[in-house]
């Protein structure tokens, strides 16, 4: 305890050093803190966007649809989609069937993908619709309300109610006609999907394709991103019986989402890497000079009976304290500077011209932070570690003091 | 552009049969004009005279079919492009290509695109027009020569008009004009007809002519030079080695 | 003052040790922050590049209207002067102009609408580089005549392989059908499932003649040497055009991409300022604790009658050379790791693939690059900070009576 008395008035003794010491650490732990909880945010919510227009947390699907979109791998739920919107922690479970086809109005035609939901259900999750009116919204599971994207409805040459006829090649080869209407037209900012996206009621395009009741695929939306923990072995088990149906997390369902999220991760990583060293090294600096300065006074304790092993421990103790004061404030700036992100966050219009349309669904202009514990008590703890890391080299150099030359250093 | 009815009175033409009704019954005379008798077969040989804003053509082809599911269209003149052929067989629609020697299957998301490079569309060429069970029919008006029908589509039915109005001679009971509406009005496309001949005991018109009305300076017009029913031709014959034959 | 300067010299020396500290600590701050800003600029050059050198280039004339409806007939003719021109403006390093048609592509029982850019091959490997993304086979030349570049997906839902020929289909200008074989001679995979599932390249006369628009181009696609600047240089190329021509750069063709690419340079520009505060904050508490401490040796001297003015300029003497010094090696070092990360570099293909979005691949890998700002500027900038941290506790010293500076501990 001594010890650590006798540590702590020393860095006080040099006041202006300890401070700035600890503006530096502290300071550069809430910067890094603060940031990767941004990135921390910003992934989260490309994920839960990415997810509840994509393929959900985990989705079911044919084995094989993944990598080949072959709208011919389409498979009948049995019951699936009630007893997995049932589960603990599943929020919804959307049915989906693409089958690729054309469009015709009176004027023009475009190939599309002919989507077929379940309405209310996909309204209250999908992102690309949910701002969409309710009276604009597709009703009914198998009437002639379609949904389309804004380019579609202009390349199209129609209006909002207006009549445009699709033709899908059903699975026994023939093509099929149905004549549709539009109910309601979202922009997503997405090109192509505004360019060919057609939302109908699941029964109608299950009909048309051929396979009533089948499906391209079940999406599961979860309360959490965590609960595909306990979800998806859950999901395993109702389809252990059915060989040919995959289950899948969004990961392997979305790769391009999540190898886009991991190569930023990877760059953040090290981006941060460099910080830790750079703010190291000057830790490392500071404590040196702190003992280079000493020599004469670490002489005379020397010479006065103390062991160099105390001396080293002395050190330690001065670093250990350091690091524990700046992690905790550090920490707090960081947590402050967190919330401050995560409630405010950074208009990226403000830096950007505004001539630049953003798509508002996949991004947002406005990003806010998440907030990562485990990262930050992470960050909190190497700080400390770092600190009594960087105090070895200086230890070992008090400890080999010669009592007799030091007392002669000034 | 949407052409189906047109293919159909091309290819219905073909197979019109002696008609003996003679009360007004409207989607009587509708089917007739656009009859898809099955089990009909017919020979013709057709020019047909593309103008669009960029270009003009003009072709001339034999066609042999049978019914409305088979048909095999050989291209004769202009000498670059003769030999190219369509074969339809139900569904399916194949072209062969001299100049590579390869038969090429028309896919579905190619069957919105036009054939041959006229106004009317693979998709005319596959789907039979159903215009007597797709619409509802009224008479519009009367004079001494004509009937002026309109068809309304069904709620239900899987056609992109709003309305169609035919112009009908009373004498020969043959179209003389056929006007495409779309829901708000507007006069899409119209097509005529002239050069009433009698085949087969049946008057048809010779000559079609199909305007896209909002591109004025566009249209297609088909001629038959020549046109016989009753052609002794087999479902055997529709196949992919004839359709490779010079 | 060269008094000042040997003092200021011997005083470094005196202290060897903490002139070594501060000296290794800058040189050290430095060197990560140059490799820092070379892995930033490295990361959004390979983005911008994979992004647009695989299909667009950087920026496109053509006809107005064309990028929108694709249209046939909306041609330009590419005559010699008019590429010259282009080729003349400032910034510009590739010009290539190019025929699109879409058709079909057939073989045996399949076929696929497919679109076919005719280009001319010497010209068009200066502007994109599915040169360098060939699975098989090889690129087209001056002489491939009828040979074309497939996409992977392209070529394996048609079964066709190396040397195969395929029946292409389109309408010609004249209205009539354009046909005829192509022969596979090289495959790509760029990632981007758009064009390798629908894209083939072939020479551009050859399609020239197929659809009978001879002499004739849709597009000039541009490639420059800082696509950054791609507005800039298409507003200027506007004003040299005839009116009947736009000039349209690579953020308006993928405004998606650019929505990513802009949200990166915004976080890359805050990191680089925290990167800056993390050196900056550094270097002060070293250079501004080490003269802090000579207090009372700044006391002793002008206690024995060394002005004060001078005080200051000894201490921005020593704070000079040795941040000119570590500054030197900082650069050096820095230079030495950035080229390391540009020659090799870190390769993440191991578990990451290729990221494709909105007609872009980027991909995974971390790589830097060069650019003369990454160096002079974080030089100049810490260079200067040293003067001033050493400057404030100097000046702080030569304004005190020398007995308090002398007290001071």
């Amino acid at each position: 305890m001594d010890l650590f008395r006798l540590a702590w008035k020393n860095l006080w003794r040099s006041r202006r050093r300890t401070l700035i010491t600890l503006a530096a650490i502290g300071l550069s732990v809430m910067l890094v803190q603060a940031f990767h909880n941004l990135a921390f945010g910003t992934y989260a919510r490309m994920i839960d966007s990415g997810v509840r227009a994509g393929s959900g947390h985990i989705a079911i699907y044919h084995e094989g649809y993944v990598e080949s979109r072959d709208e011919t791998l389409s498979f009948e739920p049995q019951g699936l989609v009630e007893t997995v919107r049932d589960l603990p922690k599943v929020e919804e479970a959307l049915p989906r069937l693409y089958l690729p086809g054309l469009a015709q109005s009176s004027r023009e035609s475009r190939g599309i993908m002919l989507t077929g939901v379940h309405p209310e259900a996909e309204r209250r999750v999908n992102p690309f619709i949910k701002d969409l009116p309710e009276d604009e919204m597709v009703r009914d599971l198998e009437g002639r309300d379609a949904v389309i994207g804004q380019r579609l409805l202009d390349e199209l040459k129609i209006r909002q109610g207006g009549k445009f006829v699709i033709t899908v090649q059903s699975r026994s080869g023939e093509l099929v006609s149905e004549l549709f209407r539009v109910r309601g037209v979202v922009e997503t900012g997405i090109k192509d999907i505004d360019r060919s996206l057609v939302m109908v009621g699941l029964d109608r395009a299950a009909a048309m394709n051929g396979r009533p009741g089948e499906i391209s695929e079940l999406a599961v939306i979860l309360d959490e991103p965590e609960a595909d923990r306990s979800v998806h072995p859950l999901l395993e088990k109702l389809t252990a019986d059915r060989p040919h149906l995959d289950v899948l997390s969004w990961e392997k369902a979305m790769p391009n989402l999540a190898n886009a999220i991991k190569l930023d991760y990877a760059s953040q990583k090290v981006i941060f890497a460099i910080i830790v060293l750079i703010v190291t090294i000057g830790v490392v600096n500071t404590l040196l000079m702190s003992v280079m300065e000493r020599f004469h006074e670490f002489g005379v304790i020397l010479a006065l009976g103390a062991s160099p092993g105390k001396l080293r421990r002395m050190v330690l103790a001065e670093a250990l304290l350091l690091g524990l004061v700046a992690m905790v404030f550090g920490c707090v700036l960081g947590t402050l500077g967190t919330w401050y992100l995560a409630e405010v966050g950074i208009d990226l219009r403000t830096f950007i011209s505004e001539d630049l349309e953003f798509g508002g669904v996949v991004f947002e202009p406005v990003l806010k932070a998440g907030w990562d514990v485990v990262w930050m008590v992470q960050i909190a703890l190497y700080v400390v570690f770092l600190s009594v890391l960087a105090s070895l080299y200086p230890a070992v150099k008090a400890g080999r003091i010669v009592p007799a030359e030091a007392m002669r250093h000034f | 552009m949407q052409l189906r009815s047109l293919s159909t009175i091309a290819l219905g033409l073909i197979l019109l049969s002696a008609s003996s009704a003679f009360a007004l019954d409207l989607r009587e005379l509708i089917r007739e004009i656009e009859d898809q008798h099955t089990g009909r077969s017919s020979r013709a040989v057709m020019n047909m005279q593309v103008e669009t804003s960029h270009w003009e053509r003009s072709l001339v082809m034999n066609a042999v079919s049978l019914g409305r599911d088979h048909f095999l269209i050989r291209i004769q003149e202009p000498p670059k492009e003769k030999g190219v052929a369509t074969l339809k067989v139900e569904q399916e629609v194949w072209n062969y290509l001299p100049k590579v020697d390869r038969v090429i299957k028309v896919p579905p998301s190619m069957m919105g695109g036009s054939w041959m490079g006229s106004h009317i569309t693979n998709n005319d060429l596959v789907k039979a027009a159903k215009i007597d069970q797709d619409y509802d029919f009224a008479l519009l008006g009367e004079t001494d020569t004509t009937w002026r029908i309109n068809c309304t589509p069904k709620p239900e039915a899987a056609v992109v008009w709003g309305r169609i109005v035919y112009l009908v001679e009373k004498a020969r009971r043959v179209p003389l004009t056929v006007d495409y509406f779309d829901e708000d009005g507007i006069k899409v496309r119209t097509i005529t007809f002239d050069e009433v001949k009698e085949i087969d005991g049946r008057q048809v018109p010779m000559l079609m002519a199909v305007q896209p009305l909002e591109k004025p300076q566009e249209s297609t017009v088909m001629h038959y030079r020549e046109l016989e029913f009753g052609v002794p031709v087999e479902e055997s014959f529709f196949s992919l080695r004839n359709l490779r034959q010079r | 003052m060269t008094m000042l300067t040997t003092l200021a010299l011997r005083n470094l020396w005196r202290n060897h040790r903490r002139s070594l500290l501060t000296l290794t600590a800058m040189v050290v701050s430095s060197s990560l922050l140059i490799l820092a800003l070379g892995i930033f600029s490295g990361m959004l050059q390979d983005m911008l590049a994979s992004a647009t050198e695989q299909y667009h280039g950087h920026l496109v004339v053509s006809r107005d209207g064309y990028q929108d409806d694709r249209d046939l007939f909306s041609t330009l003719a590419p005559e010699s002067e008019l590429i010259d021109r282009l080729s003349e403006q400032e910034g510009v390093n590739g010009v290539s102009p190019r025929l699109r048609t879409f058709g079909l592509l057939s073989a045996g029982e399949s076929s696929r609408p497919v679109e076919l850019l005719g280009v001319q091959p010497a010209k068009e490997q200066q502007v994109t580089t599915l040169q360098n993304k060939l699975v098989a086979g090889r690129y087209l030349t001056e002489d491939s005549g009828n040979g074309a570049l497939l996409g992977r997906g392209l070529a394996e839902r048609l079964d066709a392989e190396i040397g195969e020929q395929l029946v292409f289909l389109t309408q010609a200008a004249d209205g009539s059908i354009g046909n005829d074989l192509i022969t596979v001679t090289g495959i790509f995979a760029t990632g981007d499932t758009g064009h390798d599932n629908s894209l083939a390249l072939v020479n551009l006369n050859w399609l020239q003649r197929l659809v009978i628009l001879p002499g004739q181009a849709h597009e000039i696609a541009l490639h420059l040497e800082d696509p950054l600047t791609a507005p800039q240089k298409a507003e200027a190329l506007e004003k040299l055009l005839p009116p009947e021509l736009e000039a349209i750069d690579w953020g308006r063709l993928m405004p998606e991409m650019n929505e990513v690419i802009a949200t990166y340079d915004v976080s890359r520009m805050i990191i680089i300022v925290i990167l800056y505060f993390a050196t900056g904050l550094g270097i002060l508490n070293t250079f501004f604790m080490s003269v802090m401490e000579r207090t009372r040796e700044f006391g002793i001297l002008m206690a024995m009658g060394l002005r004060p003015w001078r005080i200051r300029i000894l201490v921005l003497l020593e704070a000079l050379l040795l941040g000119v010094l570590s500054l030197v090696i900082g650069v050096g070092l820095g230079a030495l790791l950035t080229l390391y990360m540009r020659e090799v570099g870190i390769d993440l293909s191991g578990y990451i693939t290729p990221v494709t979005y909105a007609g872009g691949t980027i991909l995974p890998r971390l790589t830097a690059v060069f650019e003369p700002a990454n160096f002079w500027l974080p030089a100049l900038l810490l260079l200067i900070l040293c003067l001033l941290s050493a400057f404030f506790p100097a000046n702080r010293a030569a304004r005190l009576q020398p007995v308090e500076a002398i007290r001071e501990e």
